[in-house]
């Protein structure tokens, strides 16, 4: 009853957490010698939209690696760290109105 | 548990950088250090750092990179190997026969820029664990 | 002009309530009454799940947990009002004058 809306934010809601692990493993991981950018394809894990499924970090290309061997951008990083939250922010805010929603239906019901 | 774990990810950030910025800046401190209790000049230190994987407590069921997250440690302090500078100051009270003194081989612009470094690093794992911290929080409003 | 009243012909008062004996109907209600219940029953036990295996640090993220206990719930709330709106129309039926 609350699919099929709710099971796509929830999709959604466990891309942007996968991801944001990867971010925090680049931040922390930003002066750590030959280690290199992690990230997911966001739309292609989303649109496997299988419940559970676990999302395939990938390598980045294009970032500019350092002597030590390390490419983490501090700046890309922060950049998308706080993008995936807002989205995380939002996505669980639908979710939210979408149950309270469904939830006075049902009560609605109780008077008729 | 795996938003949960990126907590211990960003702290073991949070941790390395907090000790290669002081590592830096014991290496300002003592950039004009002649004399150690171990003899000789101070010698510049410097912190290794490798990935570890976060430990969440069902890794059994995930693959290394799934559940936890990669975090860091410092895995050694490793010393400056090199000979110290030598410079010319007869009148050193740790002047050798020549005349030289042995001085640490610290560049302190160097260290300063890094120590910002470590200090922005240091920042940018916090900006982590607030925003880990917020998801969590609107996980758990959710319920209501 | 008012038409006459017919007298009350029983052949031409179709059966409307079958009787008791008869399985299909009967069984119509209760099987969708069975899988309702069936349904609630699968949505709590997938909550319950999820909460033990997100609390054991199986893995699953907190808002999974949540959620599914949050579809439990709701299941359980809207079956609730349909046994509610059940049980009045069954009672209206009997509280009516035969």
């Amino acid at each position: 009853m609350l699919d099929p809306v709710a099971n796509s934010l929830e999709r959604y809601l466990d891309v942007l957490s996968a991801r944001q692990r990867l971010m925090a493993s680049n931040i922390a991981n930003a002066d750590t010698p030959g280690y290199k950018t992690q990230d997911l394809d966001f739309q292609a894990e989303f649109r496997s939209l299988v419940r559970g499924a676990s999302p395939h970090p990938v390598e980045v290309t294009g970032l500019q690696v350092r002597n030590d061997g390390n490419n983490v951008s501090l700046d890309r990083e922060a950049r998308l760290l706080a993008e995936n939250a807002l989205r995380f922010n939002l996505a669980s805010s639908l979710l939210r109105t979408e149950i309270r929603t469904v939830r006075s239906a049902i009560k609605e019901g109780r008077s008729g | 548990m795996s938003l949960f774990s990126v907590l211990s990810v960003s702290a073991s950030g949070m941790a390395a950088q907090r000790t290669r910025a002081t590592l830096l800046a014991e290496n300002l401190a003592n950039a004009e250090t002649t004399r150690t209790p171990e003899g000789g000049p101070y010698r510049r230190k410097d912190a290794v750092f490798i990935s570890e994987p976060a430990a969440p407590f069902g890794e059994v069921f995930q693959s290394a990179l799934g559940a936890g997250g990669t975090g860091v440690r410092v895995a050694e302090i490793i010393e400056d190997p090199r000979e110290p500078e030598k410079r010319y100051q007869p009148g050193h009270p740790d002047a050798d026969a020549d005349g030289y003194v042995a001085f640490p081989r610290i560049n302190p612009a160097e260290d300063m820029v890094d120590l910002m470094g470590a200090a922005r690093g240091y920042q940018a794992n916090v900006a982590a664990i607030t925003a880990v911290k917020d998801m969590i929080h609107r996980s758990i409003e959710l319920l209501r | 002009m008012t038409s006459p009243i017919l007298p009350i012909d029983p052949g031409r008062i179709q059966p409307v309530i079958q009787a008791p004996g008869q399985a299909r109907p009967a069984g119509d209600f209760q099987q969708a009454l069975n899988d309702a219940i069936g349904g609630v029953e699968r949505l709590r036990h997938t909550a319950n799940r999820g909460v033990e295996a997100f609390l054991a640090g199986e893995g699953g993220e907190l808002h999974q947990a949540v959620l599914a206990t949050q579809r439990a719930e709701l299941a359980f709330e809207l079956f609730l009002e349909m046994r509610n709106k059940v049980v009045q129309a069954y009672q209206e039926i009997m509280r009516m004058p035969v």
